[in-house]
C-alpha cells in the first residue's frame, strides 16, 4: 500500500493478534497466526516463507471454533501448537495437530490433541518448555499458574501441579527460561515473579509495575528484557534484579511485546500500539557496565535504535523472530496484516 | 753551458769518490756505487779492464776520436798528478804544528804542583783562627739568649694578671670583641695553670667572661639591636665556646610561635576583608585587623632576616617556616572557601597572602616561596572556581525545590509560574553574578594572577560546560527520569510532582535560548584566552554541544512531563476496564464517572501548562465566538455517527468491519504521534491524544455485551464536547474518539448503539448534575 517498504505482506482475513515462529520446521521458516474474530469464522494460517525469501506463502488454512488470544507453537513437531482462545464469555485453551496432509490450502479443520482445561478465569499464555524435546507445558490465568505433562501420541495432557499466585497479583504473560527449564518468569500487575516448577514456589521478583511483555536472552544468562505500557523497554540482570541494567525508550504509545534475537544478542526487537516495530541494538552485559567509557555510553545514548518500521496501519501485537533464519521476523498488526522483515543491513559486524 | 757542467761535475765527482776511497775502512762500499753506474769501461771503478777498455775504444773509435781521447786523457793524468802532491804537501804541513804544539805543552806543566801546596796550608790557617773566635764569644751569647727568654715569660704573666682587669675595662666599654681575643690568647696558660699558680686571676677573669657572655646573650636576643650588632654578638659566642645550637633553636622556637598570630583563619578572615574596605573611614583607628596582620608579617620576615644574619648556615629551617606559613595560608583559604565567599573577600584575602609572600620572598629569595605560592594558588583558584560553579548549581535547585508544589493550590495558584520565573532569574543572575566575579579575577593585579590569567579563562570555559553538563544531569535527577544512584530507593518518581518536570523542560529551553548564548559571548568578550595553551583538544566550552544536550534535555523532560500525566490517566482508565464483567454489563444510566476524572487530569494539565509554557502561534479561530456553533458541529458529527451506527447495525457485522476497513483506505491516516512543541496547545493535545490511544487499546482487550458497549459510546459521547474545547487538532481526536467506538464495537457479541435522544438525554443529565456541583463548590467556598 505505501511505497519504501521492504518487507513482504500477506493479509489475514480477520483482526490478529498472536503470530508464531514454527521452530520444529527445520526445513523451512514458517509461521503460525490466527485470527481474533468476535463474531466470523477464526482461522489458523500456516505460513512459509518461499525458498527465495521473496514470497510468504499460505501453506495451510484451518478453522479455529474460538477466536485466538495466544498461540503458541511446539517447539519439537511441527505439527502441533497450542491456543488460547475466548468465545467471549469464557476462555479456553487446548493443543492443537494440524492434520495430514496438510500441503492443500484447503480449510480443514484442526486435530485437538488436548484440552487443557484446569483453568477458570482469564487464560493468557501456553508456554513450550523451550528445552526442545520435553512434553511440559506451562499455561497461566489471572491467578494460577499451571504445570502440564502432554502425552501426545495418547491425545492427553495432565496436571502435574497447580499454583496460585494470589488473588492480588492478576498474571498477564510470561516467558520460560532457556538456560533453566524449571524457572518461568510471569508478569503481574505489579512485578515480574519468577517461579520454580519443581516446588512451583515464587522464587524471585522484579518490583515494576505494569509489565506487559518479557523475553528471555537466549544468548546470555541471566538477561530478561522487560516491556511496559509507560516507560518502554528494560534490560534485566537476574542477579541485580533492583535496578535495570539497560533502558530503552520504548514506543511513543505502548511498549506491547519485546522479543531477543535467537542468535545475535544484542538485537532486541520490539512492537507497539504507535504502529510500529522497532528494532534496538542493546550491547548489554554486566562486566561491561563498568568498564564502558563514557564515550561508549554516550554514543549508546545517541542510538540504541537501529531502525524502526512504521509501515503499519494498527498497533502492532504479534512479534517473532524466524529461528531458521535468525535475521528474519515477522510482525502481526492487529488489522491482521503480516509483514515479514529481514534485519539483514543492521546485523552486528562480527 | 750543460756540457761545460757535465765535466766539472764528473771531476768533482771523481775526487770525492776518490777521498772517499782513501778513508774509506772498506773500499767494496765506496764504489759499490760507481760500480753500479759504470761499468768496466769506467775507469774509475775497480774492476776497470785497461785492455778491454783499450779493444772497446779501438773498435767504436775512429782514429780522430782516439787522437782525441788520448790528449784528453793525458791532460787528465797530468791533473791528477798536481792533485795529489798538493794533498801529500797539506797534511805534511799539518803534521809538522801538531808537534810543535805538544812541545809547548811539556814545557809548561813544569811547577805547578809547588802553587798546590801553598794554597792549602794558607786555607787551613784560617779555619783554625774562626774557631778560636766561636768559643771565645759562645757563652756570652748563651747567656744573652737566657735572659731574653726570662723576659719573654714575664711578660706572658704580667698579661694574665693583667687580665682580668682588661676585661673589665672592655666590659666597661662594651668592647666585647677585644675581650674575647685576650681571653682566647689566654686560655692555653688558663688551661694548664689554671689550678696552681694563676687560680685567682683565672677565676676573676673566668667571672669577667660570664657576665661577657651574659651580655652577649641578651644582646643577641634584643631585638632593639641593630642586626649588625647581634651577628657580631653571635660570632663571639660562638668563639667562646657556648653552645650556639640551643641558642638557635630557641630563636627558631620564638619564630614558629609567632606563626600561629601569623594565621589568617577561616573564622577571621572574612573580619580581615571587612576591615580592610572600611579602612579608610576608620583611618585613625589602628587597630583593624588586616593592619595587624601586616604588621605582624613585617616583623616575622624582619626577624627571619636576623635570624638569617645571624646564623647563616642554618636557612633550611627557616626556608621550612617560610613554606610553613604559606602552605597554611593556603590551606586556611581553602577552608574559608568553602562556604560561600564573593570573589571581592576571595581577592582580598589572596591580595593580603601575596603581600605576605612578597615580604617573606625579600627575605629569602632562595626559598622560591612565590613558586610555592604559585602553585598553591593555582589549586585554590581552581577550587574556588569550581566551588563557585557549584554554588550556583545549589542555588538553582534550592530556587527550584523551595516552593512546596505538592500542595493542593499548586495546580489553582501561580505556583509553577513563580518557581518557573525564580528559576529562570536564578540562572540568568547567577551566571552574571559568576562573570562578574570572575571579570574581578582577571582584572586583579596581583602578581600571580597575572600569570595565571589564561589559566584562569581556561577554568572558567572548562567551569561553565561543567556546570551546565551537570546542570542537565541534576535536571534529569530532579524530574526522576534518571534515579541517582545513592538516591533511597523509595524516594522514586511518585514523590515527584508532574508540575516540577514542566518547570524544567522550560527551564531548559530556557537555558538553551537565552543563558548559553549569553554565556558565549560573555566569554567571547573577556575570557576568551587560554585555549590556546590550557586545552590542547579544542576549546573547553562548546556552546553548540550544550545546546544540543539542553535542546535534548528539555524535550526528554516534556516527553517525560507527558508520561507521568499520561500514566496518571492509564492507571485510571486499567482500573476502569479491569473492574467490571463487561459482558455482564448492566444498562448504561449515566456517564460512568472516570470521565469526571479524567477530565479533571486533564485540566490540571491544562493549568499547570498555562503557568509554564508559550501559548503557539496556531490558534483554534473563532475560540471565544464559537461556543454555540461548537455544540453544533460536535452535534452534527453525533448525528453523523449514529447515522453510521444504525446502519450498520441493520447490516451484518461483516460488511461492517470491511467498511470500517475501507474507511480507514480512504480517509487519510490521521498522525496521532506528532512531535511534541513546547506550546501549551502541543502539549495538552498529546496528553489527550495519548489518553485516548490508551483507552483504545483497553477497549480492544475486553469482550463487552450490549450494554457494555452503549456505555462506551456513552462516555465517549460525553467526553467529545469538552475534548474538542481543549485541544487543537480536532480532527485527530475525532479520530481517535470514532477509533474507541469502533474497537468497542468490534468487541462487543451484540452491537446496539444508543438511540440518539437517549443519548442525549443521559448527557444532559450529566452536565446539569456537574453544573450543579460546581455550584455546589463554588457556594461552598
Amino acid at each position: 500500500m505505501q511505497g519504501g517498504s521492504s518487507g513482504i505482506g500477506y493479509g489475514l482475513k480477520y483482526q490478529a493478534r498472536c503470530i508464531s515462529d514454527v521452530k520444529a520446521d527445520r526445513d523451512h521458516t514458517s509461521f503460525l497466526t490466527g485470527t481474533l474474530s468476535l463474531k466470523e469464522e477464526n482461522e489458523v494460517h500456516l505460513l512459509r516463507l518461499s525458498s527465495g525469501g521473496s514470497e510468504l506463502l499460505c501453506e495451510g488454512l484451518f478453522s479455529h471454533p474460538n477466536e485466538i488470544w495466544d498461540l503458541a507453537s511446539c517447539p519439537f513437531d511441527q505439527r502441533i501448537f497450542s491456543t488460547v482462545f475466548s468465545t467471549g464469555e469464557s476462555f479456553g485453551a487446548a493443543i492443537w495437530q494440524i492434520p495430514e496432509p496438510y500441503g492443500q490450502s484447503n480449510s480443514s479443520t484442526l486435530e485437538c490433541v488436548a484440552s487443557l482445561d484446569a483453568h477458570v478465569g482469564k487464560i493468557n499464555c501456553v508456554l513450550w518448555c523451550p528445552s526442545g524435546n520435553s512434553d511440559k507445558l506451562v499455561s497461566m490465568d489471572e491467578q494460577n499458574l499451571v504445570l502440564w505433562s502432554l502425552d501426545s501420541s495418547k491425545k492427553s495432557a495432565e496436571v502435574l501441579s497447580k499454583e496460585s499466585a494470589g488473588m492480588r497479583h492478576s498474571l498477564s504473560g510470561g516467558a520460560w527460561n532457556p538456560h533453566d527449564v524449571n524457572s518461568v518468569a510471569a508478569t503481574s500487575e505489579s512485578s515480574i515473579q519468577f517461579w520454580d516448577l519443581r516446588t512451583m514456589k515464587k522464587v524471585n521478583s522484579i518490583e515494576r509495575a505494569h509489565v506487559r511483555n518479557v523475553d528471555y536472552n537466549l544468548k546470555r544468562e541471566h538477561i530478561l528484557v522487560s516491556a511496559d505500557d509507560e516507560s518502554g523497554i528494560h534490560l534485566w540482570d537476574l542477579r541485580k534484579t533492583k535496578v535495570p541494567v539497560q533502558e530503552l525508550p520504548g514506543h511513543t504509545h505502548w511498549t506491547w511485546a519485546v522479543r531477543c534475537n535467537p542468535e545475535y544478542e544484542e538485537l532486541i526487537l520490539s512492537v507497539g500500539t504507535d504502529s510500529a516495530v522497532n528494532l534496538w541494538f542493546a550491547s548489554v552485559s554486566s562486566e561491561k557496565k563498568t568498564s564502558e567509557s563514557p564515550a561508549e555510553t554516550s554514543r549508546q545514548r545517541v542510538n540504541p535504535l537501529l531502525n524502526s518500521y512504521t509501515d503499519y496501519e494498527d498497533s502492532v501485537y504479534g512479534l517473532a523472530w524466524s529461528s531458521r533464519e535468525p535475521w528474519i521476523f515477522a510482525s502481526l498488526s492487529y488489522d491482521g496484516r503480516v509483514v515479514i522483515e529481514s534485519v539483514k543491513p543492521f546485523l552486528p559486524r562480527r | 753551458m750543460a756540457t761545460e757542467a757535465a765535466p766539472m761535475d764528473e771531476k768533482a765527482k771523481r775526487m770525492r769518490d776518490l777521498l772517499s776511497s782513501f778513508y774509506a775502512p772498506d773500499p767494496s762500499i765506496s764504489t759499490s756505487n760507481s760500480s753500479i753506474s759504470a761499468s768496466f769501461d769506467n775507469i774509475n771503478s775497480t774492476s776497470f779492464d785497461a785492455d778491454q777498455y783499450m779493444d772497446l775504444m779501438i773498435k767504436k773509435s775512429n782514429l780522430e776520436v782516439l787522437l782525441q781521447r788520448h790528449v784528453q786523457m793525458a791532460a787528465e793524468i797530468k791533473n791528477l798528478d798536481t792533485d795529489l802532491q798538493m794533498l801529500v804537501y797539506e797534511n805534511y804541513n799539518k803534521f809538522i804544528s801538531a808537534t810543535d804544539t805538544i812541545k809547548r805543552m811539556k814545557s809548561n806543566i813544569f811547577g805547578m804542583e809547588g802553587n798546590m801546596d801553598q794554597l792549602l796550608q794558607k786555607i787551613m790557617s784560617v779555619q783554625s783562627r774562626s774557631d778560636g773566635v766561636n768559643t771565645s764569644l759562645f757563652e756570652k751569647r748563651e747567656h744573652i739568649e737566657k735572659l731574653h727568654r726570662t723576659r719573654n715569660l714575664l711578660r706572658k704573666v704580667q698579661f694574665i694578671y693583667d687580665l682580668p682587669a682588661r676585661l673589665q675595662k672592655c666590659i666597661k666599654s662594651e668592647a666585647y670583641g677585644d675581650a674575647v681575643r685576650f681571653y682566647t690568647g689566654a686560655m692555653p696558660i688558663l688551661k694548664v695553670y689554671g689550678d696552681t699558680s694563676f687560680q685567682d686571676c683565672r677565676r676573676a677573669s673566668e667571672e669577667a667572661i660570664e657576665i661577657i657572655i651574659k651580655n652577649l646573650q641578651t644582646k643577641l636576643f634584643s631585638d632593639s639591636e641593630s642586626i649588625q650588632a647581634r651577628a657580631e654578638a653571635a660570632v663571639l659566642l660562638k668563639q667562646l665556646d657556648v653552645p650556639v645550637d640551643s641558642l638557635k633553636a630557641k630563636l627558631l622556637e620564638k619564630l614558629e610561635q609567632s606563626l600561629d598570630g601569623l594565621q589568617i583563619k577561616p573564622e577571621e578572615a572574612s573580619k580581615l576583608v571587612e576591615h580592610d574596605d572600611s579602612s579608610n573611614d576608620t583611618e585613625s583607628n589602628d587597630q583593624h585587623p588586616a593592619k595587624i596582620h601586616e604588621d605582624a608579617v613585617r616583623g616575622f620576615s624582619e626577624a627571619m632576616r636576623a635570624y638569617r644574619e645571624i646564623f647563616p648556615d642554618s636557612e633550611e629551617r627557616l626556608f621550612k617556616l617560610a613554606r610553613a606559613l604559606t602552605a597554611m595560608h593556603f590551606e586556611n583559604m581553602e577552608l574559608y572557601i568553602r562556604k560561600r565567599v564573593s570573589a571581592a573577600d576571595f581577592l582580598g584575602i589572596f591580595r593580603i597572602i601575596w603581600e605576605d609572600v612578597v615580604l617573606m620572598d625579600e627575605v629569602l629569595p632562595e626559598a622560591a616561596l612565590s613558586d610555592l605560592s604559585a602553585e598553591a594558588a593555582q589549586v585554590t583558584l581552581k577550587q574556588f572556581v569550581a566551588r563557585t560553579f557549584s554554588h550556583l548549581q545549589q542555588d538553582i535547585s534550592d530556587t527550584l525545590l523551595k516552593f512546596d508544589i505538592n500542595q493542593k493550590e499548586a495546580v489553582e495558584g501561580e505556583v509553577l509560574k513563580v518557581i518557573l520565573e525564580a528559576s529562570q532569574k536564578a540562572v540568568l543572575q547567577g551566571t552574571t553574578n559568576i562573570f562578574q566575579d570572575f571579570r574581578q579575577l582577571l582584572d586583579e593585579n596581583a602578581g600571580i594572577f597575572i600569570k595565571m590569567r589564561d589559566l584562569i579563562s581556561g577554568w572558567i570555559q572548562k567551569g561553565f560546560q561543567d556546570f551546565f553538563r551537570s546542570l542537565e544531569a541534576q535536571f534529569l535527577v530532579l524530574s526522576g527520569k534518571t534515579s541517582s544512584s545513592n538516591d533511597i530507593e523509595g524516594k522514586s518518581s511518585d514523590k515527584i510532582h508532574a508540575g516540577l518536570i514542566l518547570v524544567l523542560a522550560q527551564l531548559s529551553v530556557f537555558i538553551e535560548q537565552k543563558v548559553i548564548p549569553r554565556v558565549t559571548e560573555e566569554i567571547a568578550a573577556s575570557f576568551s584566552g587560554g585555549n590556546s595553551q590550557a586545552f590542547e583538544n579544542g576549546p573547553a566550552f562548546i556552546p553548540g554541544e550544550l545546546c544540543r544536550v539542553f535542546h535534548a534535555a528539555s524535550e526528554k523532560l516534556l516527553q517525560h512531563y507527558i508520561d507521568t500525566r499520561t500514566q496518571k490517566v492509564s492507571v485510571l482508565l486499567r482500573k476502569r476496564f479491569k473492574t467490571p464483567n463487561w459482558v455482564k454489563h448492566k444498562e448504561p444510566r449515566e456517564v460512568h464517572m472516570y470521565v469526571d476524572m479524567f477530565l479533571h487530569e486533564l485540566e490540571e494539565v491544562g493549568k499547570e501548562v498555562k503557568q509554564v509554557l508559550p501559548q503557539g502561534t496556531f490558534r483554534k479561530h473563532k475560540r471565544t465566538d464559537s461556543n454555540g456553533s461548537n455544540t453544533t458541529t460536535s452535534s452534527r458529527s453525533n448525528t453523523l455517527h449514529s447515522d453510521k451506527m444504525t446502519r450498520s447495525n441493520s447490516q451484518r457485522a461483516r460488511s461492517q468491519l470491511f467498511e470500517t476497513h475501507l474507511a480507514k483506505l480512504f480517509k487519510q491516516k490521521v498522525e496521532i504521534f506528532t512531535k511534541v512543541e513546547f506550546t501549551q496547545e502541543s502539549v495538552v493535545t498529546t496528553t489527550v491524544k495519548l489518553c485516548l490511544k490508551s483507552l483504545q487499546e483497553y477497549v480492544r482487550l475486553q469482550t463487552f455485551n450490549r450494554s457494555g458497549f452503549q456505555q462506551i459510546q456513552l462516555d465517549i459521547q460525553f467526553l467529545k464536547a469538552p475534548l474538542k474545547e481543549t485541544v487543537e487538532d480536532e480532527a485527530a481526536i475525532d479520530f481517535l474518539l470514532d477509533e474507541v467506538i469502533v474497537a468497542a464495537s468490534e468487541r462487543c457479541l451484540d452491537v446496539i448503539p444508543l438511540e440518539p435522544p437517549i443519548l442525549d438525554k443521559l448527557i444532559q443529565a450529566k452536565l446539569a448534575k456537574s453544573k450543579e456541583h460546581n455550584n455546589n463548590n463554588t457556594v461552598s467556598s
